[in-house]
């Protein structure tokens, strides 16, 4: 220690004894920055969600079909003579008896009541669909039950939609058509990977346009032979020869992730807010820890510890904190993942049930979040006790 | 009591970066405090104001989405002849939309000529608009929002992409940029006109997407709305009918149910400012336990001690409760961010009884924050402390 600036650290068990000594002080701040920690992490996990679920949707082998101008299934009408263009275009798959890959498909919407909620109903898509879907959709599989037999007033339910509305066990009934008189027995349950299609209710798709009167469908989802005949088959399906929207499945269901981006934008301010506050909190505590250590402080740097060490020691208890609480907060927010939400989007008039994600990204974001607290609040005061004037400090003592 | 303003002061004063960073503290959780609560209210008010139009939604009884035929309207029209009760019903279509050339949607909704004024006079159209929107099919009333973004103005050809059938360019003119209006965002145009488009094309017409159905009272509004359910129990089309102010709470709610988390987020907020709170003032009573200490020996009570600390952590907490709540106010009330817009509430408010409330609060959480300080001050040992006297 010949070198005064020479770095030397104190020992760490120094700065847990000096966390212990004000315990009060420590755990209200340890709580302030654990609760902005938990609510960083519960309001990103709605949008991690929600994207999850959505990018789980699709496939990127998938061309989807919709009338232009429509901005979702449920306002696009897709007219019979257009389907029947549909089937000269170019890339197109076919399946082992070589007939094409294409998917027709209805969407209608009922209002059904969410589990646990008196009176709360939900608007659900319900898809007619052909038994070509399940090989366009091939992420679909039944999980319980069976499918519905043709040209039975039968219905399957994906497994979000059991679990989130009432009445959509296997055996139960379900009242749809266009006088909701229509009867149809929920005889499977199925998977869709996560995605979106898990939050609907399928039905045979010519039994749903009779209980509807619809003599269209909404849209057609081709399967291609490969990602290279994606350009080729939307630009055909664009052209003269149909004059449709058509875009990959997968990109359809991305942009309806926009939503996640007011979700993200109101936390961030929200969160930036807050995260200020808890900046001064820290600072708080860590001037207090300051000003009750100066004659210690002072008796560290007449022993050689230099001013380094001493902004380093600080910085570390006001980090520790800090990290301690983030990962608190981080365990109590864990405490919701994978519960199961639903909201109603704007663009397809239909709830979308998602399951509540604590990501990766998420946990980088809040452990970044109370590093910055950390530092930020923490380095000032480090600073300060750092400078404090050594004679002065001990002729107090 | 003069002594105990001088401490007061003194105590506050002794230590400004404290007292100023536990304003700040306080201050910020109140700011979000105040903003979750301003959406909320303005939730709430956007309900009251849908409860004070007197007006039933009727949709198709399976679901929002599905049409009703657009002869639904005589039916209901003939549940009161005399027109004394029903005073109008007006038919809505959903058109939504884009500009040819921009894909930022378009909240647009065509509707019934004749009764669009009697049933949404919240638009207060004047008597010039009123002649052009009945005059001319193709008129739209765009909101003064959405004319602003747009750069559209009274006179203007606009020209509106449907993101439903016909699915082909409609034109219209503009008649007014509803500048009076509560609403700024939606777009109004004619019903009529749209299902002339519709027959051209051969989509489907004579459906609506939902009825608005304006009465006279309340008294009207709770009859009529199991009336015209009834008129159409066993009908191919059944019908929802609910007041206006159930039917959009559906909408809300169904959106993350905004006021509901907002509410919660609202609550840790106060929850993280009484800590911070509570953390100051602990920290304060311990710096000073000796001054306490020797206060108490030389005859103030334990009452003293109590309120000291106590008025202490109050008149800091208010003071960054009061900032807390006015920068908000001043900002949404005075700068360009009183623009600012929010799906259904429209402009963000912030009502002078939320900042009063939060400021309450604030109080509220000095009171709370320095109890046990204050309780150790009351019950401390005079002789035990000045023994720690160093």
């Amino acid at each position: 220690m010949n070198d005064p600036e020479q770095y030397v650290g104190l020992p760490l068990y120094y700065n847990w004894r000096n966390l212990l000594a004000r315990r009060l002080s420590t755990a209200l701040t340890f709580t302030v920055v654990a609760v902005l920690v938990a609510v960083l992490a519960v309001l990103l996990s709605f949008a991690a969600g929600i994207r999850a679920s959505l990018t789980a949707s699709g496939s990127a082998l998938n061309v989807m079909v919709l009338q232009t101008g429509a901005t979702a299934e449920s306002t696009s009408i897709v007219n019979p003579d257009e389907v029947g263009r549909l089937i000269q275009t170019p890339g197109i798959a076919s399946d082992a008896i070589g007939q094409p890959l294409l998917s027709q498909e209805l969407c209608v919407q009922t209002s059904i009541p969410r589990r646990g909620q008196a009176g709360a109903l939900a608007n659900v898509a319900v898809r007619g669909v052909d038994p070509a879907a399940f090989s366009v959709h091939d992420e679909v599989r039944i999980i319980e039950g069976r499918l519905p037999a043709a040209a039975a007033l039968e219905i399957i339910v994906g497994k979000a939609a059991a679990d989130r509305f009432q009445r959509l066990d296997i055996g139960d009934t379900v009242e749809l058509g266009r006088a909701g008189n229509r009867f149809y027995k929920v005889v499977g349950i199925f998977a869709a990977g996560g995605g979106a299609l898990e939050s609907e209710i399928w039905a045979p798709r010519t039994i749903l346009s009779d209980s509807y009167d619809r003599r269209f469908v909404s849209s057609v989802v081709m399967r291609i032979q490969g990602a290279g005949f994606a350009e080729e088959a939307i630009s055909y399906v664009r052209g003269s020869a149909v004059r449709l929207n058509a875009r990959l499945e997968s990109d359809y269901y991305i942009e309806l992730t926009s939503k996640t981006r007011q979700i993200v934008t109101l936390t961030t301010i929200l969160i930036a807010i807050m995260a200020v506050g808890a900046v001064f909190a820290v600072a708080n505590t860590m001037y207090a820890a300051v000003d009750g250590r100066r004659r210690e402080i002072a008796m560290l740097r007449t022993i050689g510890f230099a001013r380094r060490s001493i902004v380093v020691s600080f910085m570390i208890e006001s980090l520790s904190v800090c990290v301690v609480a983030c990962l608190f907060g981080l365990a109590l927010s864990l405490l919701i993942n994978g519960s199961r939400r639903d909201f109603l989007s704007d663009t397809t008039w239909t709830v979308l049930a998602y399951d509540l994600r604590i990501t990766p990204g998420i946990v980088l974001a809040a452990l970044g979040l109370a590093t910055s607290v950390g530092v930020v609040g923490g380095l000032a005061p480090a600073l300060r006790a750092s400078r404090t004037r050594i004679i002065e400090a001990l002729r107090k003592s | 009591m003069k002594l105990q303003f001088v401490y007061l002061y003194r105590n506050l004063a002794r230590n400004p970066r404290r007292t100023l960073l536990t304003c700040a503290a306080v201050a910020l959780p109140i700011t979000v405090f105040v903003l979750s609560m301003a959406v909320v209210d303005g939730f709430n008010q956007f309900l009251d104001n849908s409860t004070r139009q007197l007006r039933l939604a009727v949709t198709h009884k399976t679901s929002i989405v599905n049409p009703l035929p657009e002869g639904h309207r005589r039916k209901i029209e003939a549940l009161d002849p005399t027109g004394r009760r029903l005073l109008a019903v007006c038919g809505l279509r959903y058109i939504g939309g884009q500009r040819e050339d921009d894909p930022t949607p378009l909240s647009t909704l065509a509707v019934d000529a004749d009764t669009f004024a009697a049933c949404f006079p919240e638009q207060r159209l004047t008597a010039e608009e009123l002649e052009l929107w009945n005059r001319d099919r193709q008129a739209i009333i765009i909101g003064r929002g959405t004319a602003g973004d747009m750069g559209w103005k009274v006179g203007d050809r606009v020209t509106i992409m449907p993101s439903v059938p016909p699915y082909q360019p409609l034109e219209f003119h503009v008649v007014s940029t509803a500048e009076k209006a509560e609403d700024f965002v939606t777009n109004w145009c004619r019903r009529d006109y749209l299902e002339e488009v519709l027959k051209e094309a051969g989509a489907l017409e004579g459906m609506v997407t939902f009825f608005f159905v304006k009465c006279a009272g309340k008294a009207d509004l709770d009859h009529y709305r199991a009336e015209i359910d009834r008129q159409f129990t066993g009908s191919l089309d059944e019908t929802k009918c609910q007041d206006e102010k159930t039917f959009m709470n559906e909408f809300i709610t169904q959106q993350f149910d905004l006021p509901t988390n907002l509410s919660i987020l609202a609550g840790m907020t106060v929850f993280v400012a009484i800590m911070a709170a509570a953390n100051t003032m602990s920290m304060n009573f311990r710096d000073r336990a000796n001054e306490v200490a020797t206060l108490k020996s030389l005859g103030f009570g334990g009452g003293f001690a109590f309120g000291l600390i106590q008025s202490e952590s109050l008149l800091l907490c208010a003071i960054g409760g009061a900032v807390g709540a006015l920068a908000p106010y001043v900002a949404f009330t005075f700068t360009p961010l009183r623009d600012f817009t929010i799906p259904l509430i429209q402009t963000l408010i912030i009502m002078p009884g939320t900042c009063l409330k939060a400021m309450l609060i604030a109080m509220a959480i000095g009171v709370l924050a320095a109890v046990w300080p204050s309780w150790q001050a009351f019950r401390m040992k005079v002789v035990v402390a000045l023994r720690q006297f160093e």
